[in-house]
């Protein structure tokens, strides 16, 4: 048995992140105690129609989120118990709806910072319709071994520490959250644990006050003794006394008052919850509380730190009398546990799990990307080069300083070309019907392939294939007609022999003038002295004599039209940004550009 | 609970039609110059000068000057701007109207748990001090309306007649009003005084509004005073200032003399290890308090001020078992704090006392103690050690 919060409790959270929070949290109870969720619904008006994710155990379950909390109760007629994670400001509010909905009996308010005109208004009118307002400001409830509402109890761990996962025989009611978690592990482990412990807030005028729970705690027959947590401040603790010294009562209080520092302190200086304030004329006092719960017969240690031996001497009493029976412990075999996510269990060494990709090049895991085992910033700071990366990223390796001054020339070379060639062009009628910088680009990219930027994987391919196959030029050249066409890498649409492309000439003249074998390069230079003898304009392009050196410097050909993609990705980035920049509108084909050679006007036959 | 000095106190009682005299809040003696030769009222009558700080006994402190006229006040006016008290400097004076007057009345309101109490009495000033057997009550419940029948029998209860009994009762009526719309928690009048031309007009104002309504008071532009007679601290100030901003809360106040620095987590749990402190014959040197899983940096923010008070002898890092407080996360801000008081060369010979449980309080508790090897003088106890016992051990050192 329990109070308030039971194993028929059924759950309306108002509010959103907050409440998903919360619910993440009664799910981890619940499968603690291996029951079902008893979060029914969600009500929280931005996100009505959709659902909210909950993990209970090792599955997910959708609980719908509603816009009003009747519509909630007509959807899920079991729900009795609303809590409020809804802003200050909308609180009273929200809370007046569950309080008026008939379904709902009790609400449990856990906003903090709520008027407390509001808090008062709402008391009233739960007491007029003989509902339970709990809080404002409070951290929740728990039943062990039935239900949790809120996030008392914390952490997972922590409930089971605490043995939440079956009831004891000490009831708890306090103000303060971290207190009330507190004492749920003193009486664990001074005693056999609660059956329900109680926030009910720190504000000057909670809902509900210790009285309302004691009444209930005395009609509850599987608690047998309250502890109340109290503060200096209000007269709750002395209504508590009252209470309690009125007639004999069933269950033992035990009572702990903070506050006695006040005594001592500068003359008006307070602090503590909201509520903790010592009336006008010193009414409310720490000692005064003490005095009257002590008076009424609690049992009232002197301090916090004796809380745990009272404890441990109501409950060796309360064996004594047969009132309680000792509780084994749970064999560890049996102690819950929440399943562990599989990071957690990866990080356990406790399973195994076949990957879905494999990575050889770089390594993000760290506090910085890894580039074949190279930290990044270390290979600035030794400096190393963009080049570099490239050949750590493209080819698994270092490459030497003169491979990086040799790639730095090719991309430099091959940045960009104009804006009249078809990745540039395209790229800028992208970027002239406002298309976005990285689609736009895109578009570019598209164009680059056999007859435009792309042919440099195929040079490198063919030209490395006569080198390993020791072909002749001429062999190589009967061999390219009969089985491949074209040789890709030789010709050009505007240069040739007469009107020879600079960046060529640039570039073979600085591989030439290295110390280094360039068997690919001076192939590939055979082969025009022969092709363009045949036509003036089949001469190395720039593809051809890049895919040559670099297959020379021994990247692989998979990798070489990469080096063209690259370099040309700043050209376009250029000419995106240019247009951007110029705020030029959108563009289209002039009509004398094109030769409309389409029929001419006609007559529609009609459909058969 | 909010504190609200005189003036807009005063701004709040005329908001609701009650009448008080005319008063001017100035911060220099040129603007109470320039505001004199625009208003009647300063040249011609008796004027009253009073310290617009958050401040108790100004009278004891030769902060209240009465009976002046406008040359004098000037000179009090100057004398008392930029005074230097313990802990504060006088930056604001309220200036007000003497109001010729032969009764004094006192009128309050005060919230309760189950509504509001209004009170009333025929002697005001500091007569109501000896005769707080003739402040009358009405108790008025949450939600209900005040009715002019009880409000009547309240007022001749308290031993008001004829046409005074009425003025009082319209009197109460607005304090009423203005109390329950400005969500007040207690509005006090003392004196409340009928003028020679037979007006009740209010003397002085004592207002606490709930700080938490704010948000449905867009012309509460003013700032709220700290509650306790002083003024708050700059590193108080700072801390409110960074409450202010984040999720949770960070709380300070700095109580000068003492030599045990406070550090504990939970608006509960503080005020236990205050008590203990306190119980074992300490001087606290502060209160702090950090709960509702604050970020990291208020935190730190909050420990580097405690790092600072002067003379400390000893830290206390308690804290109850949390419910969602992050451990790790917040001592991760605790120790950044720490670092950097020990490389400024603050913490020599304190001594740091750490107990507390709560989300991933292994890892938090561990960092902790990793603070050894650096050379701090730290203890760390987890949940397995009550409460307050780190304040025992602390006290047991020499």
């Amino acid at each position: 048995m329990s109070i308030l919060a039971t194993k028929d409790t059924h759950v309306v959270i108002q509010g959103g992140l907050a409440g998903v929070n919360a619910a993440r949290r009664m799910a981890e109870f619940r499968y603690m105690i291996k029951q079902p969720l008893n979060v029914s619904a969600f009500v929280y008006p931005p996100d009505a129609g959709k659902t909210n994710e909950i993990i209970c155990g090792t599955e997910l379950v959708m609980i719908p989120i509603y816009k009003t909390v009747a519509e909630a109760t007509a959807n899920h007629p079991e729900i009795n118990t609303s809590l409020v994670y809804i802003g200050a400001d909308r609180a009273y509010a929200g809370t007046m709806e569950a309080l008026n909905d008939s379904h709902i009996q009790t609400v449990s308010m856990i906003t903090e910072g709520v008027p407390e005109k509001d808090a008062k208004l709402l008391g009233k009118h739960a007491r007029k319709l003989g509902k339970t307002f709990n809080g404002p400001s409070s951290i929740g409830v728990v039943s062990a071994g039935e239900c949790r509402l809120g996030v008392i109890g914390g952490a997972f761990d922590n409930l089971v520490a605490c043995k939440l996962y079956r009831p004891g025989s000490f009831g708890v009611v306090t103000k303060s959250g971290g207190l009330s978690n507190e004492i749920i592990w003193i009486c664990s482990q001074f005693a056999d644990g609660i059956t329900t412990a109680i926030g009910i807030g720190g504000d000057a005028y909670p809902g509900t006050d210790y009285v309302s729970y004691l009444e209930m705690f005395e009609n509850d027959p599987q608690t047998k003794a309250v502890v109340i947590v109290g503060e200096m401040g209000g007269d709750l603790e002395e209504r508590a006394a009252e209470w309690y010294g009125a007639k004999k009562r069933r269950i033992k209080l035990l009572a702990v008052v903070s506050g006695f520092c006040q005594e001592s302190l500068p003359k008006g200086m307070k602090f503590g919850h909201a509520g903790a304030k010592e009336g006008l004329k010193g009414e409310g006092s720490a000692r005064a509380k003490s005095e009257a719960l002590k008076k009424a017969g609690a049992i009232v240690p002197d301090t916090f730190g004796a809380l745990g031996p009272a404890i441990k001497a109501t409950h060796e009493e309360l064996l004594k009398t047969g009132q309680v029976k000792p509780i084994p412990d749970l064999a560890p075999a049996d102690v819950p546990k929440l399943p562990k996510t599989v990071q957690e269990s990866m990080k356990d060494k406790e399973v195994l799990v076949t990957p879905l990709i494999k990575s050889t090049i770089s390594d993000d895991r760290g506090d910085e990307p890894l580039y074949q085992g190279y930290p990044a910033s270390e290979l600035i700071n030794n400096g190393y080069d963009i080049p570099h990366i490239i050949g750590l990223l493209w080819d698994n390796r270092l490459v030497s300083k003169q491979e990086a001054e040799i790639i730095k020339r090719i991309i430099m070379l091959s940045a960009d070309h104009g804006p009249c060639v078809s990745g540039a062009l395209t790229t800028i009628i992208a970027a002239c019907a406002g298309i976005g910088l990285s689609q736009a680009v895109a578009a570019g990219m598209i164009m680059i392939g056999p007859r435009f930027g792309g042919a440099v994987t195929d040079a490198g391919r063919w030209f490395k294939y006569a080198i390993d196959n020791k072909l002749s030029v001429d062999d190589f050249l009967v061999y390219m007609k009969k089985n491949v066409g074209p040789v890709p890498g030789i010709g050009h649409r505007v240069k040739s022999l007469k009107n020879p492309d600079k960046r060529v000439k640039e570039l073979v003249g600085y591989v030439k003038s290295l110390n280094m074998a360039t068997p690919h390069l001076d192939f590939a230079l055979e082969v025009e002295k022969i092709t363009a003898v045949k036509k003036d304009n089949l001469i190395l392009n720039v593809d051809g004599t890049m895919a040559a050196v670099l297959v020379d410097i021994g990247f692989p050909v998979d990798s070489l039209n990469g080096f063209f993609i690259l370099s040309r990705t700043i050209g376009m980035i250029g000419h995106w940004t240019d247009q951007k920049r110029q705020g030029s509108r959108l563009i289209r084909l002039f009509d004398y550009l094109v030769n409309y050679a389409s029929p001419k006007r006609r007559e529609v036959p009609p459909l058969k | 609970m909010a504190k609200v000095l005189e003036g807009p106190g005063m701004g709040l009682l005329r908001k609701w039609g009650i009448s008080t005299p005319n008063y001017v809040v100035v911060t220099s003696s040129d603007e109470f110059d320039q505001l004199s030769q625009v208003n009647d009222w300063l040249q011609k009558g008796k004027l009253v000068v009073k310290a617009h700080e958050a401040l108790g006994s100004r009278f004891k402190l030769g902060l209240v000057k009465v009976g002046l006229d406008l040359e004098a006040a000037k000179v009090a006016v100057r004398e008392m701007l930029g005074k230097k008290l313990e802990t504060v400097t006088i930056r604001q004076v309220i200036v007000s109207e003497a109001v010729d007057h032969k009764e004094e009345y006192y009128a309050a309101a005060k919230s309760t748990r189950d509504g509001v109490d209004l009170l009333v009495a025929t002697c005001g000033g500091i007569e109501v001090e000896s005769n707080w057997d003739k402040v009358k009550h009405l108790s008025i419940e949450t939600g209900e309306t005040l009715s002019d029948s009880a409000i009547s029998s309240l007022v001749k209860d308290a031993g008001f007649s004829g046409d005074t009994a009425a003025k009082m009762a319209e009197f109460l009526k607005k304090l009423y009003t203005c109390f329950d719309n400005e969500d007040a928690q207690y509005v006090e009048v003392n004196p409340v005084v009928l003028s020679g031309q037979g007006e009740l007009v209010a003397l002085d104002a004592v207002t606490l509004l709930d700080g938490d309504a704010k948000f449905r008071h867009k012309d509460w532009t003013f700032p709220f005073a700290a509650e306790f007679g002083r003024a708050y601290t700059k590193n108080e100030e700072e801390v409110m200032a960074v409450d202010a901003k984040v999720k949770g809360s960070v709380k300070l106040i700095e109580i000068p003399g003492g030599n045990i620095a406070m550090l504990p987590a939970g608006g509960g749990a503080s005020v236990y290890y205050s008590d203990a402190v306190v119980a074992r014959g300490g001087k606290l040197a502060n209160y702090a308090e950090y709960s509702g899983d604050p970020p990291d940096w208020a935190v730190e923010v909050l420990t580097e001020k405690v790092c600072s008070l002067p003379n400390i002898k000893h830290i206390i890092v308690g804290g109850a078992i949390a419910n969602f407080t992050d451990v790790k996360k917040t001592f991760g801000g605790i120790i950044n704090a720490f670092r950097k008081a020990k490389a400024e060369g603050k913490l020599q010979g304190v001594k740091i006392w750490v107990r507390r449980g709560g989300p991933n309080e292994l890892q938090g508790l561990a960092a902790m103690r990793a603070l050894q090897d650096e050379g701090f003088d730290i203890q760390v106890f987890d949940r397995k050690t009550p409460l307050t016992d780190i304040v025992d051990m602390a006290m047991a050192t020499k």
